[in-house]
C-alpha cells in the first residue's frame, strides 16, 4: 500500500500539472472557510489531545489559553483569559520565580453563555493533569508545576497526596489564579500559552465528566479510549468558535463562529476543517474554490504551483528539528540485520562502531547538506548547528557546523577504531519510515556521500513502518535512522531534552551520556535570566558540535491557499492556520 | 433448496470467526512494540509504549487477547477502531451504507453495458464492434484504477465541474446536518433518503458525487464481463437449439434476445455476484481518490495504522458479504439453470 500511495501521489502530480483552473471571478461561500488536511483530529478534548489535527482545531479556536503569543514571535506574550502577562516588575511572577498570577479577564462567555471564572481555569488545569493517559500531553504540565511525570506509581495506581498538592499549588482568590511551581521552571510562560486551554467546570460536570475532587479522580484518570472522555465529541470553551459537529464518518469538523466573544467577533461565520487524503482531489477542490486552504508536502508542491487564484507562502519557520542518528550502543540480542556481520570485517558494524568520534566525525564531513537540502527539501531547507532550531530563542546563529570535506572525512575515518575502519571497511543500515520522501532521499544523499570516500564502505538504506521504526530505534536496534522532532511548547528544553539528555526520548536511544550535559539542561531549566539561559543553550549546541551524535537540519514551510483568503498570519507556535482573524473576499 | 440455504447461513458465523482467529494470529507476529504504535501519533509520545503495551495487555498471549476481544464481542461490542475514531460497529454501520449505495450505483451501468457489449462483439464476431470492444474493455482494464480515477475525476471535476468529490456539496451537506431541517437519514443511502425526504435537489447533488466513483469502477470492472458474455454467448449461437430457432424461422433479434442471450447469461451471473462482493468489500482506490467515506477506504487505512479491532471487525465484515455473495450466486445459478439442483 506504501508504494501504491506513492504512485498515486506521483501520478497525481504528472496528471494534474498540466491543468489549467476554472473556477474564477466571485468568491465561493464568501462566509465560510475550508480547511483541507490529510489527518483525522484524535478527539475534541483539550486534556487528551496531544496530535497536531485536534490541537489545529481546539486550540484557539475553540478553547483559549489563559496568555497567546505576540503576533509572530514565541518568546513574547499578550493576555487572553487573563488580563495582563505576569512578569517579575508587574509582581506578576514572584523574585524567587516560583509563582505566577493571572488575573482572569472579566465578561468572557462560554459557548453555552455562562460566564468565565477563575474556578474553570483552576478545573481546567487539575483535568488537564490528571487525565494523565498514556502517551498523552499532561506531563507538559506536571512537570512544569509539580516537577513529576506521571500521575501513577509503577503499578499503575494513582500516587497518593499528589493530588492535594496540585489542589494546593493552584490557588483561586476572586478573579485571580495562584500557581506556584516547585521549581522555578523557565518554559512555563510559553506552556502556559499552549496548553491552559479552559473549559466550564458547570458545564463539564453536567456532562458527567471530573466532578472537581480527589474521589472522581478514578474515573478521570487514564481513560482507555479516547471515546470515553465526556468531551471527546462535544466542546463548551471561550473561543472565537463554538463546536457545532464532528462526522468521523464523512471526516470532517464544522464549527461556527461564537457572536458573543469577549473580542471582535470573527469575520467568518463557518470554519469546516475536512480530511481528504488523496492528494489529486485535494489539489482539485483548491482549484475548484471547494477548499481555502490545504495541506500540501513539500514533494506534492509542484502541483500547486501556478494555479490562478491560488497563492503559496512559503519559508515559513517551523519549530521541528530533523536529525540523522547515530546509535553508540546498538542493540543486538537476538541478531539485527542492521549490522552485518556484526563485526568490522566488510560485511557489518560491531555494536559499539558509532561509540568511536572519529566515525561520527567522519560521516559528519561525509555528508553533502548542499546537495541534500537541494535534492530533497527543493532548497526549503537549512544545515542545523545543534537541536534547537532556528527561530527559537536559544539558538545560536553563530554556531560552528560541519560541512563537506571528502579529505577530513577519509582522515576521520583513518584514525577510527585503530585504522582498521578505513583497511577492512563496514556495512551498516541507515533506516526511516516508508512513505517519508524526503527522508528516503535524504538516505540515498548519506549512502552516496559515505560511499564514495572508500569502495569498502557500504550502507544499506531501508524504510520501515512508523510503527516499526519507533519500536526498533526505541530498542536501540537501528545503527542510523531518521527522524524529526516537533516543539510540544516553544522552548529550547523541549529540544535540548529529547535530544541530548541521557534519559531524553532520542538520545537515550542512542546511548548518549554526557554528565556536563544533563547538569547544564537542567540548570538552563530553571534559570530564569535569559542572557544566562542563551549562553547555556550556546554551551550545549557546542558540545552538540563536539560529540556529534546527530546531524541536525531545520526545515521551513509552506502554506497554500485561496488569493481570497484574507487575515492569514503565522506564528511557529501553531499547528495549523488561525482562523480567527481569517475573512474571505 | 432451503435446507441448502439454511445450511450455508449456519457456517457464515463459522467461516466469520475462522477468519477473524487467522487475523489475529497473523497480527501477533509483529512485536506489542509495534501494535502499539497504532497508539501513537507522534515520537514525544514514544516514552509511553510501555505502558501503552500494559494498557491494552498487547503482550499477552494471543489466546488470551483473543478471548478478551471474543467476550466482548459477545456482549456486542466490536471494540474501539483508532482509525475511525468509533467504535467497530459503529463504524461498519457508517461506512457500508455508502459504499452499498455506490455498488447498486455502479452495478446498473456494469450489467447493461457489459451485457450489451458482450453480445453485440459475439454477434458481430469480427466486426468493427466486435473490436472496438476487445479495445475499450481491454484498455480499461490494463490501467490500474487510480490512473482512471485521478483522469475521471481531473476531466469530470477539474474541466467540467460535473462530478465533484465527496459525498454532497457544502450547500446540501449543511443542510442535510441541520437539525431545522429535519433531513432523517432512513438508509443511510444518500439518494434514497433524499427521495424519502422529499428533498429532489438533494437527490441529484448525491448522484452527481457518485457518477464519478460509478464511471471508474465502470470502466474498470467491465472488461471481465465483456469477455466472459461475449465467449458465452459465442458458444450459446453455435448450439443446436438456436440452429433449430433460426431454422424456424425466427427473426434474429429474436432468436438472440429470448433463445441465445438468456443461456449465455449464466456464467455472467456468477461473475456478476463476485462483482458485486468485490464492490461490497469496498474499492479502496477509487473510494479514496474521490473521498467517498466507504467501508474499503476504511479497510485499508486501518490495515495500515494496525488498528487491530478495526482490520478484525473490517475482515469479518467482509467475510460474511463473501459468504452470503457466494450463496446468491448459486441460488441464482440454480434458477437459472434448471439442470443445476441445490442440494
Amino acid at each position: 500500500m506504501g508504494s501504491s500511495r506513492k504512485l498515486l501521489a506521483l501520478a497525481a502530480v504528472i496528471l494534474l500539472a498540466g491543468l489549467t483552473g476554472v473556477a474564477q471571478g466571485q468568491v465561493r461561500n464568501p462566509d465560510t472557510l475550508i480547511y483541507v488536511s490529510f489527518a483525522d483530529p484524535e478527539t475534541m478534548d483539550p486534556a487528551y489531545a496531544y496530535d497536531t489535527a485536534s490541537s489545529t482545531i481546539i486550540l484557539w479556536h475553540i478553547y483559549e489559553t489563559l496568555v497567546f503569543f505576540s503576533g509572530s514571535s514565541t518568546g513574547t506574550f499578550v493576555p487572553m483569559l487573563a488580563t495582563e502577562v505576569p512578569t517579575v516588575a508587574n509582581g506578576g511572577i514572584s523574585p524567587d520565580g516560583k509563582t505566577y498570577t493571572f488575573k482572569i479577564r472579566d465578561g468572557v462567555k462560554f459557548h453555552d453563555g455562562s460566564p468565565l471564572t477563575a474556578e474553570d481555569v483552576k478545573y481546567s488545569l487539575l483535568r488537564f493533569m490528571f487525565m494523565d493517559r498514556d502517551g498523552g500531553p499532561s506531563e507538559l504540565l506536571l512537570a512544569a508545576i509539580l516537577d513529576t511525570h506521571g500521575t501513577r506509581d509503577e503499578r499503575g495506581a494513582l500516587k497518593p497526596g499528589l493530588f492535594a498538592e496540585a489542589d494546593r499549588a493552584i490557588q483561586v482568590s476572586g478573579n485571580t489564579v495562584r500557581i506556584t511551581l516547585k521549581k522555578p521552571f523557565a518554559p512555563f510562560m510559553s506552556i502556559m500559552a499552549m496548553w491552559s486551554m479552559t473549559v466550564s467546570k458547570k458545564w463539564a460536570i453536567t456532562q458527567g465528566d471530573w466532578n472537581g475532587t480527589a474521589a472522581g479522580l478514578s474515573r478521570l484518570n487514564n481513560p482507555k479510549k479516547p471515546e470515553d472522555t465526556s468531551m471527546f465529541n462535544k466542546a463548551n470553551g471561550t473561543g472565537p468558535f463554538k463546536f457545532v459537529q464532528w462526522d468521523r464518518a464523512a471526516r470532517q469538523v464544522i464549527l461556527e463562529r461564537h457572536d458573543t466573544y469577549w473580542r471582535q467577533p470573527a469575520a467568518l461565520r463557518r470554519v469546516i476543517v475536512r480530511v481528504v487524503e488523496d492528494f489529486g482531489a485535494r489539489r482539485l477542490m483548491l482549484q475548484q474554490g471547494d477548499a481555502d486552504i490545504v495541506a500540501v508536502s513539500r514533494p506534492e508542491q509542484s502541483g500547486v504551483e501556478g494555479l490562478p487564484g491560488v497563492r503559496i507562502i512559503d519559508d515559513i519557520s517551523r519549530l521541528i528539528t530533523d536529525g540523522i542518528f547515530m546509535n553508540m550502543n546498538i542493540n543486538v540480542a537476538g541478531g539485527n540485520p542492521d549490522v552485518g556481520s556484526g563485526r568490522l570485517d566488510g560485511a557489518g558494524i560491531p555494536p559499539d562502531f558509532f561509540a568511536d568520534i572519529n566515525v561520527r566525525r567522519g560521516i559528519a564531513y561525509a555528508f553533502d547538506y548542499t546537495t541534500m537540502i537541494r535534492d530533497c527539501w527543493r532548497g526549503k531547507a537549512s544545515a542545523g548547528n545543534g537541536p534547537i532550531p532556528k527561530g527559537m530563542f536559544g539558538h545560536p546563529s553563530g554556531g560552528k557546523w560541519y560541512t563537506y570535506d571528502p579529505a577530513r572525512a577519509a582522515a576521520a575515518f583513518r584514525e577510527a577504531h585503530g585504522g582498521r575502519v578505513w583497511t577492512a571497511g563496514f556495512r551498516f543500515g541507515v533506516l526511516w519510515n516508508t512513505g517519508n520522501a524526503t527522508r528516503a532521499c535524504i538516505a540515498s544523499v548519506l549512502k552516496a556521500n559515505i560511499e564514495a570516500i572508500n569502495p569498502r564502505f557500504r550502507v544499506d538504506i531501508r524504510s520501515i513502518t512508523f510503527p516499526t521504526l519507533l519500536q526498533q530505534y526505541r530498542e536501540s536496534r537501528l545503527p542510523v535512522w531518521i527522524l524529526g522532532w516537533a516543539a510540544d511548547f516553544p522552548d529550547p528544553d523541549n529540544f535540548v531534552t529529547p535530544f541530548m539528555h541521557s534519559d531524553g526520548t532520542y538520545a537515550k536511544a542512542q546511548g548518549y551520556k554526557n554528565p556536563e550535559v544533563d547538569q547544564l539542561i537542567l540548570r538552563a531549566r530553571f534559570e530564569p535570566d535569559p542572557a544566562k539561559r542563551r549562553a547555556m543553550y550556546a554551551k550545549l549546541h557546542e558540545i552538540a558540535y563536539n560529540d556529534v551524535t546527530t546531524l541536525y537540519s531545520y526545515r521551513v514551510d509552506f502554506q497554500v491557499m485561496r488569493s481570497w483568503v484574507r487575515g492569514w498570519y503565522y506564528n511557529p507556535a501553531f499547528f495549523g492556520p488561525y482562523f480567527y482573524p481569517m475573512s474571505k473576499q | 433448496m432451503a435446507s441448502y440455504i439454511a445450511r450455508r447461513l449456519v457456517l457464515l458465523p463459522v467461516v466469520a470467526f475462522g477468519v477473524t482467529v487467522l487475523i489475529f494470529a497473523l497480527l501477533q507476529f509483529l512485536d506489542p512494540a509495534i501494535r502499539a504504535g497504532a497508539f501513537i501519533t507522534n515520537p514525544n509520545q514514544l516514552k509511553a509504549i510501555d505502558a501503552i503495551i500494559r494498557k491494552y495487555g498487547l503482550d499477552q498471549p494471543v489466546y488470551v487477547q483473543y478471548w478478551t476481544w471474543l467476550r466482548e464481542v459477545f456482549t456486542g461490542n466490536l471494540g474501539w477502531s483508532q482509525t475511525a475514531r468509533m467504535p467497530v460497529g459503529e463504524a461498519i454501520l457508517r461506512f457500508f451504507p455508502p459504499t452499498l449505495e455506490l455498488t447498486l450505483v455502479a452495478f446498473v451501468p456494469i450489467m447493461l453495458i457489459g451485457v450489451w457489449m458482450g453480445t453485440a462483439a459475439a454477434v458481430h464476431r469480427d466486426r468493427l464492434i466486435d473490436h472496438l470492444s476487445r479495445i475499450f474493455s481491454i484498455s480499461f482494464r490494463s490501467l490500474p484504477s487510480f490512473v482512471w480515477g485521478l483522469l475521471v475525476l481531473m476531466v469530470t471535476y477539474g474541466r467540467l465541474n460535473w462530478f465533484p468529490p465527496g459525498r454532497l456539496s457544502l450547500e446540501a451537506d449543511l443542510f442535510v446536518r441541520n437539525p431545522e431541517h429535519r433531513f432523517v437519514a432512513y438508509t443511510g443511502l444518500m439518494t434514497v433518503d433524499a427521495l424519502l425526504n422529499g428533498q429532489l435537489w438533494i437527490f441529484v447533488d448525491a448522484l452527481r458525487h457518485l457518477a464519478g466513483p460509478a464511471l471508474t469502477l465502470t470502466m474498470v470492472s467491465i472488461a471481465l464481463l465483456v469477455r466472459v458474455m461475449r465467449s458465452s454467448m459465442l458458444e450459446v449461437l453455435n448450439q443446436d437449439y438456436v440452429r433449430t430457432a433460426r431454422s424456424k424461422g425466427l427473426a434474429e433479434p429474436v432468436v438472440i434476445d429470448r433463445h441465445a442471450r438468456k443461456n449465455a447469461l449464466i456464467p455472467v451471473i456468477t461473475l456478476s455476484s463476485l462483482t458485486i462482493v468485490g464492490l461490497l468489500g469496498g474499492v479502496v482506490i477509487t473510494e479514496t481518490i474521490f473521498n467517498f467515506p466507504g467501508i474499503g477506504r476504511w479497510g485499508a487505512f486501518a490495515a495500515q495504522q494496525l488498528d487491530i479491532p478495526g482490520v478484525t471487525g473490517f475482515t469479518m465484515f467482509v467475510a460474511a458479504i463473501t459468504v452470503l455473495g457466494n450463496l446468491l450466486a448459486d441460488v441464482l445459478y440454480a434458477y437459472f439453470d434448471p439442470r443445476i439442483r441445490l442440494q
